[in-house]
């Protein structure tokens, strides 16, 4: 008798007892699958394998369906890795920026941005996990040309929680900012209509005070005629025309600032350069464009610290600042003006110049509060307000990186916040050097043309002492001089004539006379056409502004002439 | 990955399955809804696609799938099918 081995019966019963289970689970249908025991590799049943070929049907029909959805909708849809790599964009992503297909599959996203926007991205990311709240940004196309979009996005993770990557919906805004800046512009227009009967009142009381002085200053020339001793007579005029004098030329000077701040107002968007400024002389030149609605209604406060300057286009902020002036004056009732109070303030917080304009008015109910800054939401009478001051505000100031908020309480008032980025770099403030004319400068000859008798008069009075002018009203006339050979060490021209122009003159001396042409200096009035503009970005000419004062026009020619004298003859200067 | 508590666990399970097909699917479902409801957070169930993973069949000795295997408590039992016969599973689970 052999010993039975006990373990052996008990493997092989229960290797019968699985394959009896085995055998009634392959009856009843249960089993997909069968393994081959060379391979170990799993052979599908035929139930099973239509099964799966159904549902994989299945999959690939819904797949087709999302497929369709996303390649026909009409924002650019991109799916990326955590690293923000492209895995997936959908036909509308591409055809946006010019690529193919398959083009930007595997590049970074952050390839096809500037770095200011990847850094907007990354803060959102930081602050949010993704962009959560659509940002606007730039794209690059693949020409080089910038695509303006709005970019929202999805963390994308698994049921563990992994982080997978990103879907970001993308739309193309283009059209939508192009809308926006002609509203921009539009409000402009509509913020010099409201403006304009302010600033003529503005500029009537200082005008009327140059020509009462001027009168003045005639008369008593007159009565200097009539006088019996001389000397006598003529010292005394001079004493008495010597106040009258700078009165009016007070008075001009401040027609002149006035006009210098609405010459923003004409500036289009396309030149726009972002200067270091300071928030506290854009101020002072919105309220002095507000002041004819302000002072009826408030008192105006102003409690500014020293802050340093912003990175910001001048002539927008002008724009905000007297939205926010107008909006906190309009908020106040007329005519008690001395229980009203506008406040204006600067200072500093962090990294940023806060500005901060509040009024003593009625303040703003809790319920309205979340929709001022929407466009065409409005308070004001029809026709009074178009609803879009508060949101072009934000739109700008966002723009500009900076944010405008807003804090009121009924019955106290309310305050519209500025914050804006510090400039990163500020220029040297060494003003450039001014050197008079002296005695021992040489007389010089210069021409002037200009098609406005009264300036023309002005420059020879100021110039003649010091050199020989020759005055011309026609741009004709001085192409004729110098086609006779007549030469200028300087030809000071005005751009805008009717006839012909600075612009024509400049371009003709070309051929007649090149080194009369090297010798022309523009004098401009600061707001040009389109044509003007572009001239004077592509050719290497001066201008001089006007209006100018005497002692800066003199200065000026001595310094292009000592620049002149040291260009042409390789001796030192004294 | 969730922390493995196996030493903890009183039942240790794999499943064998070949993909999503119709009775591996129900497979899973079975096996997920007896062990939830018998043995609540006492068991590890470890689910095996053989379409993904062919060579883990040999470790097993595995013959077609599903097949679902308690590895403990010992001895080793193995139950074949949809897993659709809750109280002979429960037996075959709980039994010794």
């Amino acid at each position: 008798m052999s010993k039975v081995d006990l373990s052996s019966i008990d493997q092989l019963t229960q290797r019968l007892a699985e394959a009896d289970a085995t055998i009634q689970a392959l009856l009843s249908k249960e089993i997909d699958a069968v393994v081959d025991p060379r391979t170990s590799s799993p052979l599908l049943l035929s139930n099973a394998q239509t099964a799966l070929r159904e549902s994989e049907k299945g999959l690939r029909k819904s797949e087709e369906q999302y497929r369709q959805i996303v390649e026909a909708t009409s924002d650019g849809i991109v799916k990326t890795d955590p690293t923000t790599h492209v895995v997936f964009a959908n036909r509308r992503f591409t055809e946006m920026l010019g690529y193919e297909a398959n083009e930007v599959v595997g590049s970074s996203l952050f390839n096809l941005m500037g770095e200011h926007d990847q850094r907007a991205l990354l803060q959102s990311r930081r602050e949010l996990g993704a962009v959560k709240d659509a940002m606007d940004i730039e794209l690059r196309h693949k020409s080089g040309s910038d695509v303006s979009v709005s970019v929202a996005e999805t963390l994308l993770s698994n049921e563990a929680g992994e982080h997978l990557g990103y879907l970001l919906v993308v739309r193309d805004v283009t059209e939508q900012k192009k809308l926006q800046s002609q509203l921009l512009v539009s409000d402009r227009m509509a913020s010099v209509g409201t403006l304009a009967a302010g600033v003529a009142h503005e500029i009537n009381n200082p005008l009327a005070a140059v020509i009462a002085n001027l009168d003045y200053i005639a008369e008593q020339r007159g009565r200097l005629a009539a006088g019996v001793h001389p000397i006598q007579a003529y010292d005394s005029f001079l004493s008495e025309i010597l106040a009258p004098l700078e009165d009016a030329a007070d008075a001009a000077r401040r027609v002149r600032l006035i006009v210098r701040d609405l010459k923003v107002f004409s500036r289009s968007p396309e030149e726009e350069p972002r200067g270091p400024i300071s928030v506290i002389k854009v101020l002072d030149s919105a309220v002095r464009m507000a002041w004819n609605e302000l002072r009826h209604r408030a008192r105006l406060v102003k409690d500014y610290e020293p802050v340093p300057a912003v990175e910001v286009n001048e002539a927008r902020l002008v724009q905000v600042f007297l939205n926010l002036l107008v909006n906190s004056t309009q908020a106040l009732p007329e005519g008690s003006a001395e229980r009203n109070q506008v406040s204006i303030s600067t200072r500093v917080s962090g990294d940023r110049v806060v500005v901060e304009v509040s009024d003593t008015g009625g303040g703003i109910e809790p319920s309205i509060i979340s929709r001022i800054f929407d466009p065409f939401f409005t308070t004001k009478a029809v026709g009074v307000g178009t609803g879009l001051g508060l949101a072009i505000c934000r739109r700008l100031v966002t723009d500009m990186g900076g944010e405008l908020s807003v804090r009121s309480e009924l019955g106290e008032g309310t305050i519209f916040r500025v914050a804006l980025p510090i400039a990163s770099h500020i220029p040297s403030l060494i003003p450039p050097s001014r050197r008079e004319a002296t005695a021992n400068n040489r007389r010089a000859k210069i021409l002037v043309v200009d098609d406005e008798e009264l300036i023309l008069r002005a420059v020879e009075r100021i110039l003649s002492k010091d050199h020989d002018i020759v005055a011309t009203l026609s741009a004709s006339d001085a192409l004729a001089r110098c086609a006779r050979g007549d030469n200028f060490d300087l030809i000071l021209c005005d751009l805008m004539m009717p006839d012909k122009t600075g612009m024509d003159l400049y371009l003709e001396l070309e051929s007649v006379s090149p080194t009369q042409q090297e010798h022309i200096v523009f004098l401009t009035g600061g707001a040009f056409t389109p044509k003007a503009r572009d001239f004077l970005a592509a050719t290497p000419v001066e201008h001089i502004e006007k209006p100018f004062e005497a002692s800066n026009l003199r200065a000026f020619v001595q310094r292009y002439l000592r620049a002149q004298a040291g260009s042409n003859s390789a001796s030192p200067e004294p | 990955m969730p922390p493995i508590a196996i030493k903890k666990a009183s039942l240790v399970l794999r499943l064998y399955v070949a993909g999503s097909a119709p009775n591996s699917v129900r497979a899973i479902r079975n096996a997920q809804a007896i062990c939830d409801a018998h043995f609540a957070s006492r068991y590890e169930l470890e689910i095996v696609d053989l379409l993904e993973h062919p060579q883990r069949a040999f470790i097993d000795g595995i013959i077609v799938t599903p097949t679902l295997i308690r590895l403990l408590p010992l001895p080793v039992q193995k139950v074949v099918g949809s897993l659709s016969d809750a109280e002979q599973l429960l037996l075959a689970l709980a039994g010794s």
